[in-house]
């Protein structure tokens, strides 16, 4: 058997690998997208006091911290049975915001836009964020300072850009100041109007390239409220394969929903729908779900996104112009928080007194999907279980299909250059993995290709 | 000749790769003076080349393909810096040892409410090893920069340093120091909750009650979690004091303060406390240095392996 490793699938998050299987005759027989850490938070989190998984479980991800902290900490809410009072939700909503504006602008423009824009047979050393600076410095100055603004927002909501700590039980540790809202609302400007600007580009990023590369028939999975983008509340929404609804759910119901299942050759857990069909999450999967965004610029993307790809898309490369539209909607919602004049108030927490219920289910769309934290916990509060259900597991299949079927069109002869093994890679980054979330994972690696030929 | 940068990834999150890239603006700066050869989350080189001046190493080591790029990247560069708290001293997935290699693999697998009682273990995977590393456990570390993740200010002085060869002198000193907060009366100390009634914003935390650990914490923080009225939970790794002193200790060092603060004897405090583990070394745990302090308690909390 010959085998052509991509080890290591680079600019994504985490440690992931691609084996590809070869028949006599040199052809792809079949291939696996392989995830090689685990972390074991699930397990390691027993024993702990419940406030303590809204500071541990973001080193789950230094990308997306943000989204584990705060379905860490509604999970709290619930199991101590206390509501944010307005100002808290309304700052945990923002806080979110902030996740998105850096961890969409971070995929688009440094970890996907490379493979567009400088071409997917440009060297590897120059394929990346630097080598964008280098080749549109302009475009690559924008990034960052956009970037920017969603890692200063969550600094000065959640109070460090990476890892924050303020949502805790019952709402925020501390209130936003006016001197530090004008400071932002002033960002957010920016912030909006390089997402526009973007825009031009990302719209015609995907034309002339086959959308079909990757392409996967699954079910979907994403928030909505009453049919409105929605990334911090709300029922999650359930489509399958023919973008036909069937059902919704909120808290432990999600067990009623879907399963998980493992394979040899990846510590990265599968997730399907019961009664086994496959299904996405991410943003090609809440653009499919809902009916509009709610914010102007955002819908204007969004109807020109479904002149190309429909209401409901299958195609994998969409990932990447949907990731857009959510983008251009969370600079929009970040201006609209900010010049709420509840957005400073001081109320900010409602005291947590003790255990009201031994469970509690976190749900929250974290930038790559549907993240689920539910722990049950003792009288006094020590986690007992703890499940976690993070985007990439239940993209896995997708992921997995997507990378055979790419490499059964570019695999030849028993041969993989260099361009190709990228194209493959290509499908793998639009899901934006984030291996290290997948897995709660323990160690990482960027991707290695094996081709591995049957004797 | 440019200098040439390295970022490993090692078990980690991948934050301390973010906290380069949150130089921001900084950034385009340091790739004018230095050219980043290898850095598999930004880029899609595959391994780290020969001939690199320095390399960052973040994660901590947990399994044989984390030892192995450890080994490499040792070999190819002249500095080896530790960037953030789980290289220097294990970072979380030293929690892992709380529970044996089986344990986390069959409750992962076969035991949560979304799997079957006969889900795959994976084996055809990089193995575990039996314990938990900070990478200089197991490798010679030229520098140590702890912080989960290293906070942008200090990284903004350090990186263009190291780049340039230039030496620095930064704070040695523990969170307390970066701290605003008064003392304050301690009476009728008892130790709360974390989850606990709201913290006045005025008064230390510790004599407030919340397991602060911000006495024993390194800092370069800012005190960024007490300002915003959250108790320090220890994620720059030990102050400077208990780390060069061998009778010196996270658990030990709290347990006294305490005792200093409240008056209360040293075996009463200890009473109150609950999940050391969780609560005191949770970044700290997967730390052979940590460790082999005498008066360490991560002996205790850590099962033996036999794997």
């Amino acid at each position: 058997m010959k085998e052509i490793a991509i080890n290591p699938v680079t600019r994504i998050e985490g440690h992931a690998g691609v084996r590809i299987y070869l028949n006599d005759r040199g052809d792809v027989d079949s291939a696996h997208f392989q995830v090689v850490e685990l972390r074991g938070f699930e397990k390691f989190l027993s024993g702990a006091a419940i406030e303590e998984a809204p500071r541990i479980t973001p080193r789950i991800c230094g990308i997306c911290p943000t989204s584990h902290h705060l379905a860490a900490a509604k999970a709290t809410d619930q199991i101590f049975g206390v509501e944010p009072p307005a100002t808290g939700k309304k700052l945990r909503e923002l806080l979110n915001i902030g996740q998105y504006i850096h961890s969409h602008s971070l995929h688009f423009f440094m970890l996907a836009a490379p493979d567009f824009l400088l071409g997917h047979d440009c060297p590897p050393e120059t394929r990346n964020v630097i080598g964008l600076a280098r080749h549109s410095p302009d475009l690559a100055k924008k990034a960052i300072a956009v970037r920017k603004f969603g890692q200063r927002l969550t600094e000065a909501i959640g109070g460090k850009p990476i890892h924050p700590s303020n949502a805790l039980p019952g709402g925020m540790s501390a209130p936003l100041t006016a001197a530090k809202r004008a400071e932002l609302a002033t960002m957010a400007d920016e912030a909006l109007r390089i997402a526009l600007e973007g825009w031009d580009i990302a719209h015609t990023l995907l034309d002339g390239v086959d959308t079909e590369f990757g392409a996967v028939r699954t079910g979907f999975m994403g928030m909505t409220n009453h049919g409105v983008y929605s990334t911090y509340d709300g029922p999650v929404a359930v489509l399958n394969g023919e973008g036909g609804r069937i059902g919704s759910f909120t808290g432990t119901d999600y067990t009623k929903f879907i399963e998980e299942y493992s394979e040899d050759w990846s510590y990265l857990k599968f997730v399907r729908l019961k009664g086994g069909e496959n299904y996405r999450v991410g943003p090609l999967a809440r653009l499919n779900v809902v009916e509009k965004m709610g914010t102007e610029h955002a819908d204007a993307a969004l109807a020109e996104y479904r002149e190309r790809f429909g209401t409901v898309s299958q195609a994998a490369l969409a990932y990447n112009l949907a990731r857009y539209v959510e983008f251009i909607a969370s600079c929009e919602l970040a201006v609209k928080l900010l010049s709420d004049s509840g957005i400073t108030g001081t109320d900010v927490r409602t005291p947590a007194v003790e255990v009201v219920n031994r469970r509690g289910v976190g749900i929250i769309e974290a930038p790559r999907g549907t993240l689920i934290h539910d722990y049950t916990v003792n009288d006094a509060g020590i986690i007992e279980r703890c499940n976690l259900i993070v985007a990439t597991c239940q993209n896995n299949y997708a992921i997995d299909r997507g990378v055979e079927d790419v490499a059964r069109r570019v695999v030849k002869n028993g041969a993989l250059s260099d361009g190709a093994a990228n194209q493959i890679e290509m499908v793998i980054r639009a899901y934006d993995p984030c291996i290290s979330c997948a897995t709660h994972a323990i160690g990482r690696m960027p991707m290695k290709i094996e081709l591995v030929r049957k004797a | 000749m440019s200098m040439k940068i390295a970022i490993e990834e090692l078990a980690g999150c991948s934050g301390c790769t973010i906290a380069v890239l949150d130089l921001h603006e900084m950034l385009l700066d340091v790739v004018d003076k230095a050219d980043i050869v290898y850095s598999p989350v930004i880029m899609d080189v595959k391994e780290p080349p020969e001939g690199i001046d320095i390399a960052f190493v973040t994660g901590a080591v947990r399994n044989a393909e984390n030892q192995e790029r450890l080994e490499k990247i040792r070999r190819r560069a002249k500095t080896l810096v530790a960037l953030g708290t789980c290289a220097c001293y294990g970072g979380v997935s030293g929690l892992s040892m709380l529970h044996s290699n089986d344990e986390i693999f069959s409750y992962v697998y076969r035991e949560v409410e979304t799997v079957k009682p006969d889900g795959v273990i994976p084996t055809d995977v990089p193995p575990f090893l039996y314990r938990a590393f900070a990478v200089g456990d197991l490798t010679k570390i030229d520098y140590y920069i702890t912080g989960c993740p290293p906070k942008e200010t200090y990284l903004k002085q350090i990186i263009p340093a190291l780049v340039s060869g230039d030496k620095l002198s930064l704070s040695r000193k523990s969170v307390c120091a970066d701290c605003d907060r008064k003392m304050g009366a301690v009476e009728n100390w008892t130790l709360k909750r974390r989850y606990e009634g709201v913290p006045d914003r005025e008064h230390c935390l510790l004599g407030q009650g919340y397991l602060c650990l911000g006495s024993v914490t390194f800092g370069r923080c800012g005190a960024a979690c007490p300002k915003n009225n959250v108790p320090c939970h220890g994620c720059n790794g030990p102050s400077l004091d208990i780390l060069r002193e061998p009778c010196r200790d996270i658990y030990g060092m709290m347990v006294r303060r305490i005792s200093d603060l409240t008056d209360k004897p040293e075996k009463e405090v200890e009473k109150e406390l609950y999940d050391i583990a969780h609560t005191m070394y949770p970044f700290t745990i997967g730390s052979l240095i940590m460790e082999d302090k005498e008066v360490s308690k991560i002996r205790d909390l850590v099962k033996e392996r036999s794997r």
